[in-house]
């Protein structure tokens, strides 16, 4: 694995030739041995059209590559690391949240409006998501980051999970969300709790949730 | 229906099978996320800081500071406006608030005083009301009035990194600075002593002019940080 954690907040990264691997641009502490950094402008795989989907929905974060032969540091803003590993399945988060992952991840642009349609534009605009969300796909692992620490929630069938779509992170495996409302007459006179929207994870996976409810 | 009294060392412990406990268990998910598993009664949490949950559960915007008319009057007048959500639900449900650490402890009939913005959650059959604190609220930056919770069960307090608890006792008074200060419980008489003189005056301050002097049994709640106060920059 090409990743370590060497405190909560900052990853090791091993590069070896053949191997790259994507970065926020900027993220990079230090490094040992002979590593290169490239700026990639284009960002990703999908086509033309997947390109101006992220230019159009500030989906595009800045990544840069990482080659050659050595180790790096990783961190950024004093945000707390967690590396996901994934076995072949799909991890959907934030673009904005990645710190680092592995080159053999095929990277993608999801429309939110695929996965529920017109509610799933109204969840992505409402939970501040966007329109668009960033896939990463295959065997590796990724670096994301969180203010103040992951909890990794299971979902299953029998049990779905609610999360506050502020402290929402990232999720994985077959996992449908949807937008659930608790808007009562006390939100409208302005007494609400505060919990007036709730993203429903249901299905079989895993949801990241970060201590806090502060945006990145 | 009268509330079940518990025994401290059950309340860390996993109640035992086929018992359903009527009072909700907190327990610390990681040092910042608290995790409170309820079976059909009420927690109140800070208004915004549930981050996920699993099972049903519904929230309800209260009113802190105490309850009626009172509990209204006192809240208009202190500015000690805690904003509380009533939980209800079968489940357990995961709060947080920015990223800041959590403590648990457990109230036997004793009284905790503590800032409104420092208390995360707390068990549904505590009573919580307002009191005037006096200079120290002044001189620690969080106002004159400060949040109190009475009675038995659980609660949880937020603090800027992890909090350190110290023990007062009748022979061993504590001093605490005010910025740092953020919970105390027990039979616990304060006082405010400033170590204010001529060189303070003349800008030469070494930034501890003010403390809270704790005297009495109880025990003493304080953050490894500092909030802005007046007392810091004389």
């Amino acid at each position: 694995m090409p990743f370590r954690e060497i405190n909560s907040k900052v990853v090791e990264a091993t590069v070896a030739p053949g191997q790259r691997m994507f970065s926020q641009r900027g993220a990079m502490l230090a490094y040992r041995g002979d590593v290169t950094f490239t700026p990639n402008t284009a960002g990703g795989q999908g086509g033309v059209m997947a390109m101006l989907g992220r230019r159009a929905a500030g989906e595009a974060a800045p990544l840069m590559t990482v080659e050659g032969e050595g180790t790096v540091l990783f961190g950024h803003g004093g945000h707390h690391v967690q590396v996901i590993r994934l076995a072949g399945d799909t991890l959907y988060v934030e673009a904005d949240r990645l710190l680092a992952f592995d080159g053999s991840l095929e990277q993608g642009t999801m429309f939110m409006g695929a996965q529920g349609g017109v509610m799933g534009m109204v969840r992505g605009q409402v939970t501040g998501q966007g329109l668009f969300t960033t896939t990463l796909k295959g065997h590796g692992a990724v670096a994301v980051m969180a203010h103040g620490g992951v909890l990794e929630l299971p979902v299953t069938p029998e049990r779905p999970v609610h999360v506050d779509p502020q402290a929402y992170v990232a999720h994985h495996g077959d996992v449908r969300n949807r937008l659930s409302t608790a808007l009562g007459w006390r939100d409208m006179v302005g007494r609400g709790s505060g919990e007036a929207f709730q993203l429903e994870l249901s299905g079989s996976g895993a949801v990241y949730v970060q201590a806090s409810e502060e945006k990145l | 229906m009268p509330r079940v009294r518990i025994p401290p060392a059950e309340l860390s412990s996993p109640p035992p099978a086929g018992y359903r406990r009527p009072v909700a268990t907190f327990r610390l998910q990681g040092s910042k996320v608290l995790a409170v598993d309820v079976t059909g009664d009420a927690v109140r949490a800070k208004n915004g800081s549930m981050v996920a949950y699993e099972g049903r559960m519904a929230f309800k915007k209260m009113s802190g500071g105490g309850e009626g008319l009172r509990g209204m009057v006192t809240r208009r007048l202190t500015g000690e406006q805690m904003e509380v959500m009533e939980v209800r639900g079968q489940g357990t449900c995961y709060f947080a608030d920015r990223a800041s650490d959590v403590t648990v402890l457990a109230l036997h009939g004793d009284k905790l005083c503590v800032e409104a913005s420092n208390l995360l959650c707390s068990d549904g059959g505590l009573r919580t009301g307002t009191t005037f604190t006096g200079l120290r609220g002044g001189a620690g930056g969080t106002g004159l009035f400060t949040t109190t919770v009475e009675g038995s069960g659980q609660v949880a307090i937020t603090s800027d990194g992890p909090a350190v608890v110290l023990r007062v006792t009748p022979r061993y008074p504590l001093s605490v600075d005010p910025g740092a200060y953020v919970a105390h419980q027990g039979d616990l008489r304060q006082s405010f002593q400033s170590g204010v003189t001529f060189r303070t005056l003349l800008g030469e301050g070494g930034g501890e002019a003010f403390q809270i002097r704790f005297e009495g049994d109880g025990l003493v709640y304080v953050q490894p940080s500092e909030r802005n106060t007046v007392g810091g920059d004389v």
